[in-house]
């Protein structure tokens, strides 16, 4: 019996030991379980965005390159989401722009759950959508990971776009004359526009943004002094400057306006690209 | 009586508090003044009346138990201490259990993210979760074991078989509160073998509209959800409990009543001697068998919370997806058996078949009536025995994942680098080691033993599901055959659908800051029409660096190619 209480004593004072020990390690380790958590709805929301969003928002995010499910590449009808204007800085200009006073995270999960305008669906259970709470956590934990230092460090604009359209099309050592073939093909796949404003021969109307089929003439009444070359490079320059009045679903909202604002950023890289699409609008 | 300070003024002040201290421990122990205590810890003889059978007659916690044992019974044959094992588990399970109802909300909206909150909010909350859980996969084994052993000492046989018949109810409490616990977490794991299990029960013989009101009350609806994850949670922390607790007593009190019975070979074919102990065979239970239980608590407590740190990991996927069926849906291994028999039967069949089953288990003793306990006599008994346990053993192995119905040999290969679940074969490596680029099955990386080794078991894998027609010397050769419909069929010695001369490749590209995306793809060409190809598919999965799969790698129930 004796020897009894002593083996139980010691187990005793050995299992008091393990709890001390595990308690011990206990920090480190609901550090690494509360990542953990945060690291596996990351990857969880990877298969949600490749399965639901990127045709819209692109394979990466930019909204540049987005594909139907026949693997064809389409317009891009989505804003960039891996994009620094909405995920740098707390709150992103993104946000500032909406008037959104929540955090970055609650204006992503609001606008993913809820949807919105007429393209952005509504993705939350909650509201008649197809995903469930728990997943659209997990879409939008994987849509803010596109933060980065690098995302942040880049200058919104790269090229120093002069103020006019004639300022810039007298650049002729960085670019051409206007080719409006290349120009259609940009305008319809590489930008997406047409996603937003219809194509070109009119038979696919706009569904977001106005017609630009009569954005020749158009152009010069949008605002006091601007002709309609200055006024298209300016809305793609910087789409919330000016609101177009007539949207195909009413009027047009804004400021901020539902084009994306990365135009002038992406075209930086390429500025012949603006030459052509303002050659194919212009008819010049 | 003298108040204190009338014995303070008597005695003196020391000698009124050990007075005091005296009836307080008399008091609290029912019967036993201090010296007593000492007496019976230092093993001496008691004094007269026998202050030790006090706390039996008139304190509470005691009544139950009896005051001596048969010495006979107090070695570890032949209780080999499992029915007290049994106890002790369904004891831990409550304390266990109502610590991690804490954190717990039984609702699909926050059932999982309550697991991760328990795991990486909630100090000592995955120890506790182990614990539970371990504890609840261990109590299974300990009380079938517990069973086989009274079969096997024939203590079920007269007067015992009320007693073997309550026992058998509190298998199946055991075996449904082991299974009822499985859904809480709301993971894939939970969620799809509770719906397995649900349409199975409702698979049986009987009319529909009895099928349909059964589905419909256990699921809670059409497919189960918040309203069966409330029933389910309800059963589990209500029910189940109560019924296991009602009918231990009952058990108990029988097993009291006639008394544990004595190995077989110590009384007299077709006599009950285990109430009649001759003074010189009785252990009594204060001090021997108090002190042998507490040191096997103190055992059994430090078995479990080790295991439960060290080497055993409750699982956790991700979260429940009604959608999505996962690959391979698994029982819990001590449900296997009925999974296998499903693969030997049809369905109506076993579910009509275990029911039946149970009642047998449950009225043997009734008509299993040779009066022998012997072990020489029972040979026919205990035969019959180990084929069924023999039996059940191959059924749980035919029931078990590694006994499945294969898909096509690429999934084969994605599924086992990178399951839908848990590290696999890639997941494991450690984040700084996924060097982004495009490999090859085979490949060596310098300096990279981790990435090379996935690499070894994405070939040990391929090799599996492909084989060569151009004698390529990494793969089998093909045995070709033509099928009915003019199609050929490619095989190898593993596999009757092997793709003939694949070329596969894993590519790593770091997708987001932390975030690196694995693909494997595979392609291969169709032999009989080269532009044609049979399989052109991609495989993905996503690896963040704090997703810490590693980790998982280092438990025993986890398997994780890489190490
Ligand atoms: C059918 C195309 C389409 C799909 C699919 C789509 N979106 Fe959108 N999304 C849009 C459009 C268009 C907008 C701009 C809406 C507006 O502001 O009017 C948008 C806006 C957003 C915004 C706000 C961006 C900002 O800068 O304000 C987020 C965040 C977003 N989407 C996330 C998602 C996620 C996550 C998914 C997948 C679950 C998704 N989207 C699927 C078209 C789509
Ligand atoms: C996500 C949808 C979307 C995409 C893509 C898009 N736009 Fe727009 N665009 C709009 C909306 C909405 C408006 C109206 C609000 C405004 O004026 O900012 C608009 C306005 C315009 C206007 C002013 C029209 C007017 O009638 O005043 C021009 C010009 C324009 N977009 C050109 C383009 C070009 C060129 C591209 C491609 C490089 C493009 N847009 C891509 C949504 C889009
Ligand atoms: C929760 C489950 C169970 C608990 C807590 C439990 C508890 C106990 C305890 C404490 C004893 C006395 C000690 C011992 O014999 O080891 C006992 C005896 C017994 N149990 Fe169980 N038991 C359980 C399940 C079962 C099952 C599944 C069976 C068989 C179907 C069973 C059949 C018996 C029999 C026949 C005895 C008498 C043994 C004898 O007198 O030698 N019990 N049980």
């Amino acid at each position: 019996m004796q020897i009894k209480i002593v083996i139980g004593t010691i187990a005793f004072m050995l299992t008091m030991m393990v709890f001390g020990y595990s308690a011990l390690r206990e920090p480190a380790r609901l550090e690494r379980f509360t990542n953990a958590e945060l690291g596996r709805s990351i990857e969880a929301g990877g298969h949600i965005f490749a399965n639901n969003c990127a045709t819209c928002h692109g394979v990466d995010g930019t909204a540049e390159a987005c594909f139907d499910a026949a693997g064809n590449q389409i317009a891009c009808q989505g804003l960039p989401l891996n994009f620094n204007g909405l995920l740098c800085g707390e709150p992103s200009q993104r946000m500032t722009d909406m008037g959104w006073n929540g955090t970055k995270a609650a204006y992503v999960l609001t606008t993913v759950s809820a949807g919105r305008g007429p393209i952005m669906p509504t993705w939350s259970e909650q509201f008649g959508g197809p995903l469930r709470e728990d997943q659209v956590r997990d879409v939008t934990n994987f849509v803010l990971n596109w933060e980065s230092e690098t995302l942040c460090a880049a200058p919104v604009i790269t090229y120093d776009w002069p103020e006019t359209a004639d300022e810039f099309l007298a650049r002729t050592d960085e670019v051409e004359p206007g080719d409006p073939t290349r120009g259609a093909e940009l305008y319809a796949l590489t930008y997406g526009c047409q996603a937003c404003h219809g194509t070109l021969d009119g038979l696919v109307p706009a569904a977001l943004g106005p017609s630009l089929l009569e954005i020749e003439t158009d152009g010069a009444t949008r605002v006091e002094g601007m002709d309609a070359a200055t006024y298209v490079y300016h809305s793609i320059l910087f789409p919330s400057d000016h609101i177009a009045p007539e949207c195909p679903t009413g009027p047009c909202a804004g400021p901020p306006s539902a084009m994306p604002a990365n135009f002038g950023a992406r075209m930086g890289e390429n500025p012949q690209d603006m030459a052509d699409i303002l050659a194919v609008l212009l008819g010049e | 009586m003298a108040t204190f300070v009338e014995q303070v003024r008597e005695m003196g002040i020391k000698q009124a508090v050990v007075t005091k201290a005296d009836e307080v421990v008399e008091r609290v122990t029912a019967g036993m003044n201090i010296n007593d205590v000492r007496a019976a810890l230092r093993g001496d003889e008691p004094r007269r009346p026998n202050p030790r059978l006090r706390p039996h007659a008139d304190g509470f916690w005691l009544h139950i138990r009896p005051s001596f044992y048969h010495t006979g019974v107090t070695n570890i044959y032949p209780t080999f201490r499992l029915g007290w094992l049994s106890t002790f588990m369904l004891i831990w399970e409550t304390i266990t259990g109502l610590i991690l109802m804490v954190f717990y909300t039984p609702s699909p909206l926050v059932a999982y993210s309550n697991m991760w909150n328990i795991l990486g909010n909630v100090p000592l909350g995955q120890l506790f979760r182990n614990m539970h859980r371990l504890g609840a996969e261990v109590m299974v084994l300990v009380v079938a074991m517990h069973m086989l052993r009274t079969f096997i000492t024939g203590s079920y046989k007269k007067p015992r078989q009320f007693t073997w018949a309550t026992g058998m109810l509190l298998l199946v409490f055991t075996i449904f509160l082991s299974f009822s616990g499985y859904l809480l977490p709301w993971d894939q794991l939970a969620y799809w073998a509770l719906t397995v299990f649900i349409s199975g029960g409702a698979a049986a013989p009987a009319p529909a509209f009895v099928n349909d009101t059964v589905l419909l009350v256990l699921q809670g609806g059409p497919a189960l959800g918040a309203n069966g994850l409330l029933r389910w949670y309800l059963l589990h922390v209500l029910l189940l409990p109560l019924l296991a607790g009602i009918f231990f007593f009952v058990h108990y009190y029988k097993v009291v009543l006639y008394g544990i019975s004595l190995p077989p070979g110590r009384e007299q074919i077709g006599e009950d001697t285990a109430k009649r102990v001759p003074q010189g065979e009785r252990t009594y239970f204060i001090p021997d068998i108090l002190t042998s239980e507490l040191m096997w608590t103190a055992l059994a407590t430090l078995f479990l919370v080790a295991g439960a740190l060290w080497l055993w990991d409750a699982p956790l996927e991700t979260h429940a997806d009604p959608v999505v069926t996962p690959l391979h849906v698994v029982a819990p291994w001590y449900l296997s058996w009925s999974q296998g028999w499903l693969k030997l039967a049809p369905k109506t069949a076993v579910v009509g078949f275990i029911p039946l089953l149970l009642v047998a288990f449950i009225v043997m003793p009734y008509f299993e009536v040779g009066k022998s306990r012997r072990y020489a006599d029972r040979r026919v008994g205990l035969t019959v025995a180990m084929l069924f346990i023999a039996f059940m053993l191959v059924s749980n192995w035919m029931g078990s994942p590694e006994f499945r119905v294969t898909s096509s040999p690429d999934r084969e290969v994605s599924i086992h680098l990178l399951p839908e679940e848990g590290p696999g074969g890639l997941k494991g490596i450690p984040f700084d080691h996924m060097t982004p680029g495009t490999y090859v099955p085979g490949q060596v990386i310098d300096g990279n033993p981790f990435l090379t080794r996935g690499l070894a078991v994405f070939e040990e894998a391929m090799h599996e599901q492909s084989c060569t027609l151009v004698g390529n010397e990494m793969w089998q050769e093909c045995t070709v055959t033509t099928l009915e419909s003019g199609a050929k069929s490619y095989s190898n010695r593993f596999t009757d659908v092997a793709m003939p001369d694949p070329v596969a490749t894993l590519e790593i590209v770091e997708i987001q800051p932390n975030l690196k995306e694995m693909t494997l793809h595979y392609q291969v060409a169709d032999p009989e029409n080269p532009n044609e190809m049979l399989i052109d598919t991609p495989w993905t999965a996503f690896r963040h660096a704090f997703s810490n799969y590693e980790e998982e790698c280092q438990f025993l129930n986890k398997s994780c190619a890489i190490n």
